[in-house]
């Protein structure tokens, strides 16, 4: 950490990146602020409850990291931080009691959309509930729809190009079901076969980031036992959360005797839009029939695709690889939309701000459409689009091309 | 604040702080020892720790807080973005600092030409609020991003387009400040010019609340160049013959092989790492035939004093070149954790002998010496890397004094652009003769009897 923390010559070009400072205006809430908390808490010369405020406010949303000339890797430095610190930390019952259950319902899928349909019944209750409560409600969709299991294996259609394996994720499962339906279609369209290994589970990352290390620990060990590297072309993801947390694997595991092990995986993941723009690029990539009417179609970069994974032309190349789509770029696109992880369950009115604010630059352009790389992103987004009145369609790339592929564009 | 009930002990129950709590809403005004460290340092240095922070939201509460620090003698120290490189927002002892980032008022009056924003509007924002009326604010610090206008006037920032345009001062047609006093003016550019005295002052004088600044038409073309060069002299050498042939290009930004290595690092845009000097060059204007002669005169310069040279070939790429150069200062971190920045100007026909003087200096010195700048108007920033936990602070400030002196020698003044602030404070007394310096403080006595702005800046 030491390292990561001397790397920070203070220049401050962090600090327009940062959705915290951007919203509060006050240095502790930048990331070059929290660099100099942190540091000043493991020189011993701060109380770390003094600094905890601040750090809690930190999205991991990584836009520092590629504002940041000097190169401290800001992200891995808040991850550590946290999970150094969270056996110190003094919550509340309540608090203690909140984490535990996100914790344990975000990798259960089942247990995730029991929990949703609950939830759906207090919807209408909502304002008369506590902030703490009605933060998750608010973002659930208007019908929680079924469960959906992935096939084992989906072969693919035509000549086989290539093997995959597909990590399902587990909320998207529960909220957005056609995610993961029409990533299957859109990869067995372009021969590509897609094995779901047994075994898997939840990517891990929202336990690192939020400083329960033994439970990320776990997890991410669940998925190098299921995956074998060896046996797939690539291992793919279609939230861009999960994928960054997979690619952060060998970090999570430096030093331990399965790094190598987390490395031949790492180095095999990719998020599904990379692979297709693999594909297209290669001339590989099955075209699209048109859309049925000029559309223009606001992309918003999820900050793990953006930020986290660098991961910024090849969603925009396969949406305008669709005849008749266009893509619109959103005022202040680098700047996280507040959803975060389980930031918008933790720091509910700052993730609202975000998320209004996202939503109006997203609005601003017009769109007919609009299309984001993640889960949370694509929850946080439509929920705060629909708050401001626009019934804009809000989809995962993938459903964009899926659509193209069977002309119902 | 889910630990408040566990919180330690760390708060300054000050005076200044209950009597700051007293008169401001307690969004405004830092007190916890989390809240204060933040304060104490800009981009290169750290200072002391503030006894209290004071987030103004307008004139008003800025005057509050002079007040309340005048009355108990506190010293007072504005600050912006803290994205300074001479350490002038880092307070040198117990201070209230007043820090200007909630001020981000902002009006454009597209007929007069001129933007009206409060100290903490970000500089580049101008700009982007001027464009849709067909203006813009030339000024363009590396740090446009993220500086703001009050501290780009207090240190009287320059930047690439200031070659051609002018530095911040020069956009100044008025300014609020207020005063040692907590007196509020409106100083203009007329009669004894007191608006000018404040620019580039460093909050030593007074803190400037709210400018208004003239705004210019963009030039309707530009056309963008890189050369790169075996030899560092050689890159000077370019430049001068380039201006002397009549070029006038907006931006002449030159980098040595370390800067250049460093933001390649950063951005991998393919610059050439093994050349020795890498050369930055805009020109524009509203005439196409001249901006591409102008253009042309740089390059037969570039190609006769050694160079390779380049065309932006879009838009695109000149951005992610005028990028990589706004990335250098930082991206030196790369190098070494900590740097001692210069910022001296000298005659453009010295530029070839200075150049290679300080590289001599950096070669036979134990530390890695960088150069960068704007090198148009002989405004150099060479770096000395180190690191404070091995080096030496004493052989750092020694070299420092040997490049300072190399820019003297030739005719050259200290600072160019960043002002002096405390890290160079001490070369004052080479570069101004004893009786100026006597003015100086004078006018410091006059408008700061009881010495509470900034103090230990600028003047030695």
């Amino acid at each position: 950490m030491a390292h990561a923390v001397d790397a920070c010559v203070h220049c401050g070009f962090c600090l327009p990146a940062c959705p915290t400072y951007t919203l509060l205006g006050d240095e502790m809430d930048s990331p070059r602020g929290r660099i100099v908390l942190m540091k000043e808490v493991l020189e011993g010369t701060l109380p770390l409850a003094d600094a905890a405020p601040h750090l809690d406010r930190c999205l991991g949303c990584q836009g520092c990291v590629t504002a940041c000339p000097s190169g401290v890797p800001y992200g891995e430095l808040i991850t550590a931080f946290r999970g150094w610190s969270e056996p110190q930390r003094q919550r509340s019952a309540l608090d203690r009691g909140k984490r535990w259950a996100i914790l344990r319902a975000l990798p259960a899928p089942r247990l995730f959309s029991l929990a949703a349909r609950v939830g759906q019944f207090a919807k209408p209750l909502a304002p008369a509930l506590p902030a703490a409560l009605r933060a998750p409600l608010d973002l659930l969709p208007e019908r929680v729809p079924a469960l959906h299991s992935s096939p084992k294996v989906t072969r693919a259609r035509g000549q086989q190009r290539g093997r995959v394996a597909f990590l399902v994720g587990c909320a998207q499962q529960a909220l957005a079901p056609n995610f993961n339906a029409a990533t299957l279609r859109v990869l067995a369209q372009n021969g590509i076969e897609v094995v779901v290994p047994d075994g898997q589970g939840c990517c891990g990352a929202a336990a690192l980031h939020t400083g329960a290390r033994a439970e990320a620990l776990s997890l991410v060990r669940a998925n190098l036992s299921a995956f074998d590297p060896g046996e797939y072309d690539a291992i793919l993801s279609n939230a861009a959360g999960c994928g960054a947390g997979l690619k952060e694997y060998p970090a999570v595991l430096h030093g331990e005797p399965d790094e190598p092990q987390a490395r031949a995986f790492a180095a095999k993941v990719m998020d599904v839009s990379e692979y297709l723009f693999q594909l297209l690029q290669a001339g590989d990539l099955a075209p699209p029939l048109p859309a049925s009417r000029p559309l223009q179609v606001a992309y918003h970069d999820a900050c793990h695709l953006a930020h986290a994974q660098g991961v910024r032309a090849a969603p925009r190349a396969l949406l305008r690889f669709i005849p008749g789509v266009s893509v619109l770029e959103v005022p202040e696109g680098d700047l996280c939309c507040g959803s975060a992880g389980t930031y918008n369950l933790e720091q509910p009115e700052l993730a609202s701000q975000l998320g209004a604010r996202k939503a109006s630059h997203i609005l601003s352009v017009q769109p007919d459409l609009i299309a984001s790389g993640n889960i949370g992103c694509h929850t946080q987004i439509q929920s705060h689009v629909r708050r401001a009145r626009s019934r804009v369609p809000v989809m995962h790339t993938v459903e964009v091309l899926d659509l193209a592929y069977r002309g119902e564009l | 604040m889910r630990d408040s009930g566990k919180r330690a002990n760390t708060t300054a129950h000050s005076p200044l702080s209950t009597d700051l709590l007293r008169r401001l809403a307690p969004r405004q005004v830092l007190t916890s020892l989390a809240e204060r460290r933040n304060y104490r340092y800009d981009a290169i240095q750290f200072g002391e720790t503030p006894l209290a922070v004071v987030l103004p939201e307008n004139t008003a509460d800025v005057v509050v807080a002079v007040k309340a620090a005048r009355a108990a003698g506190v010293p007072i120290v504005g600050r912006g973005a803290a994205s300074g490189l001479s350490g002038g927002a880092a307070p040198l002892r117990e201070s209230l600092v007043i820090s200007f980032t909630r001020m981000t008022g902002l009006r454009i009056d597209p007929v007069r030409r001129e933007a009206h924003a409060q100290a903490g509007v970000v500089t580049l924002a101008v700009s982007d609020a001027a464009r849709p009326h067909g203006l813009i604010y030339p000024p363009d610090p590396a740090s446009f991003r993220t500086s703001t206008i009050g501290g780009n006037l207090a240190e009287n920032a320059g930047g690439p387009m200031c070659f051609k345009y002018g530095v911040s001062g020069d956009y100044v047609k008025g300014l609020e400040v207020v005063d040692a006093h907590g007196e509020v003016h409106t100083l203009t550019r007329d009669a004894y010019d007191l608006a000018g005295l404040l620019i580039g002052s460093e909050g030593t004088l007074g803190l400037i609340t709210e400018a208004a600044l003239r705004l210019l038409p963009p030039p309707r073309f530009t056309r963008t160049l890189m050369a790169h060069f075996p030899e560092v002299g050689a890159c000077a050498e370019a430049v001068s013959q380039a201006i002397a042939a009549g070029a006038v290009p907006s931006k002449l930004e030159f980098m040595d092989r370390a800067c250049t290595n460093a933001v390649e690092d950063y951005l991998v845009l393919g610059l050439p790492r093994g050349a020795e000097a890498v050369l930055l060059v805009d020109t524009d204007g509203d005439d196409l035939e001249t901006v591409e002669e102008e253009r042309a005169l740089v390059e037969q310069a570039c190609v006769a004093a050694g160079g390779t040279v380049r065309r932006a070939g879009t838009d695109a790429e000149a951005a992610a070149l005028w990028q990589a150069r706004r990335s250098v200062s930082p991206a030196l971190g790369r190098i070494r954790p900590q740097r001692m920045n210069e910022d001296i100007a000298v005659p453009r026909s010295a530029l070839p002998e200075v150049v290679r003087e300080i590289r001599a200096l950096g070669d036979a010195s134990p530390f890695p010496v960088v150069q960068f700048g704007h090198i148009g108007d002989g405004n150099l920033h060479p770096n000395i890397l180190f690191d404070p936990r091995q080096d030496d602070a004493a052989a750092v400030h020694h070299l420092a004094h040997q490049i300072a002196l190399v820019a003297l020698r030739h005719g050259g003044v200290l600072s160019g652009e960043h002002g002096i602030g405390s890290m160079k404070r001490d070369f004052m007394t080479d570069a101004l003769d004893p009786v100026t310096l006597d003015v100086l403080r004078d006018v410091k006595r006059t408008l700061d009897p009881a010495d509470l702005l900034n103090p230990g800046k600028v003047l030695p």
